[in-house]
């Protein structure tokens, strides 16, 4: 990695305009994804259309980046740190703008699920992994302008914890089903609701690996360890 | 991806055209090169990249004795052509000239019509035996070099009175007309609008399935294009050599790094 400036201020100048731009949506998307674990816990339908509307402002600030890094590879041809910077910007923009879209959706269950009977315990532990997701975005972008690849690497091996906790409410949300069939238009609410939160972590994931590729050079290549096995679970697992 | 790098590999050759080993080039006092080693590939455009005055144009003239002209030049190390010494004393470097041509950064025609610049080299070589297989070869090396079709009717029109991209072109025709094995090109497109460098850069990529390709550029978008192997050059030390794809997307020293993209190294 090289530190120094470049000869042409300019460059220097729009490498940092776009990493900025991620960050900003980084910030929004760290937002919405905690208020609208919130507005789900403290039952606050205003918070959730708040997050409904926020998404918007994601999308926007993703078609900047696109638009910057384009004209950037047009007019700078940036080569090996630059480019591998240009590269992880895109593909970053490209996950926090799904990111945001997760936090959206859960906000709009979340109007939803207001209305319906209340699954013990359940929204607070949705809150307890979005706390984790964000926790792991932060750290993810801090890593991406710090470039700091032990962090990065420490961001990847944490998205098991998400995919535990995942783990722990789905088999709480099956048991609520089986217990009586009234709280299963909530559950599955409930359900996609951990499985946006699930597929976060995954984005994050993805964040930190373009992290370690704009470092190294080198996408890392040892399997990640699996966490989510729901795919496999049944009630008698 | 990979099938893509595969199947580059597939035509890029890797037998050793020109072994270079610890080779130093003084000028005077001035130590020019400092322990050189590097192996040019057969049919494979190698690039030299490096601030001015690093050595790639020095290093360059040495494979084909270029630097003899030079009175204070010294060169020490080895450098072989198939294994053969260029500098050993029994090898006429007018006979090495023809088996490693070069173009140079300026267009340089001799002062004769287009025809006879390029039957020049072939005719002092006595590569052809009648008039018929002259008009032969002169034709293949400007068609060679992209230039046929627009010269074909005015063969005797002077070379000098040519735009500059069919200047260049004629000297890149008048350089593979003795049918050389390796072609060093010293900034052959500095001169050049982009049509005609494009035109020159598609001819490179042309020549190299007969040729190794040597090419000193400053235009790192250009080493990009055109070359397999890149070298970096700096204060006279070759400080990284490999794959060119390797060298634009993750460096491995530092220095390269900051020179290719453009920082205060």
């Amino acid at each position: 990695m090289n530190n120094e400036s470049h000869i042409l201020s300019a460059f220097d100048r729009d490498l940092e305009g776009i990493q900025a731009l991620i960050m900003k949506m980084g910030g929004l998307v760290e937002t919405a994804t905690l208020s609208a674990a919130e507005a789900l816990e403290m039952r606050d339908t205003e918070l959730a259309e708040k997050v409904r509307s926020g998404d918007r402002a994601v999308d926007e600030l993703e078609e900047r980046v696109d638009h910057e890094a384009a004209r950037l590879i047009a007019l700078r041809s940036p080569t090996a740190s630059d480019l591998r910077t240009v590269l992880a910007v895109m593909k970053t923009a490209g996950s926090l703008e799904r990111m945001g879209d997760y936090a959206k959706n859960i906000a709009k269950r979340t109007t939803l699920l207001i209305d319906l009977p209340q699954i013990e315990g359940a929204s607070g532990t949705v809150r307890r992994m979005a706390v984790a997701v964000e926790k792991m975005l932060r750290d993810a972008l801090d890593a991406f302008i710090a470039r700091d690849l032990a962090l990065a690497e420490n961001v990847r091996a944490r998205d098991h914890e998400i995919d535990q906790i995942y783990n722990t409410l789905f088999r709480a949300l099956l048991t609520h089903m089986m217990e009586d069939p009234r709280n299963i238009t909530a559950c599955m609410h409930l359900h996609f609701v951990a499985k946006n939160l699930e597929r976060m972590g995954d984005h994050t994931t993805t964040i930190a690996e373009q992290v370690i590729y704009l470092i190294t050079g080198q996408m890392p290549e040892e399997p990640r360890a699996k966490g989510d096995r729901s795919s496999v679970a049944s009630l008698e697992g | 991806m990979d099938v893509l790098r595969e199947a580059g590999n597939l035509t890029a050759a890797t037998e050793v055209k020109i072994a270079a080993e610890g080779v130093q080039v003084y000028y005077g006092d001035n130590h020019a090169i400092k322990d050189v080693d590097v192996n040019i590939l057969d049919r494979t455009v190698t690039a030299f990249i490096g601030p001015s005055g690093c050595g790639k144009s020095t290093f360059l003239r040495c494979l084909n004795r270029m630097n003899d002209t030079i009175d204070i030049c010294r060169v020490e190390g080895r450098i072989t052509l198939d294994g053969q010494d260029i500098y050993d004393r029994r090898v006429d470097p007018v006979q090495l000239r023809a088996r490693v041509g070069m173009v140079f950064q300026k267009p340089n025609p001799f002062p004769k019509s287009i025809y006879d610049n390029v039957a020049y080299g072939p005719k002092i070589h006595g590569l052809t035996r009648s008039k018929a297989e002259l008009d032969e070869v002169v034709e293949k090396a400007l068609r060679r070099a992209a230039l046929w079709n627009e010269v074909k009717d005015r063969l005797q029109a002077p070379g000098t009175g040519l735009s500059g991209g069919q200047q260049q072109r004629l000297c890149i025709a008048r350089a593979v007309a003795t049918a050389p094995e390796v072609l060093l090109m010293d900034e052959p497109c500095s001169a050049l609008d982009p049509i005609a460098t494009a035109q020159v850069e598609e001819l490179i990529d042309e020549l190299r399935a007969q040729f190794s390709v040597v090419i000193v550029t400053h235009s790192m978008q250009q080493a990009a294009r055109v070359s397999q192997k890149t070298a970096f050059f700096h204060l006279g030390n070759l400080v990284e050599y490999g794959d060119t794809d390797e060298i634009f997307t993750n460096p491995r020293d530092p220095r390269t790094e900051a020179y290719i993209t453009g920082r205060i190294g």
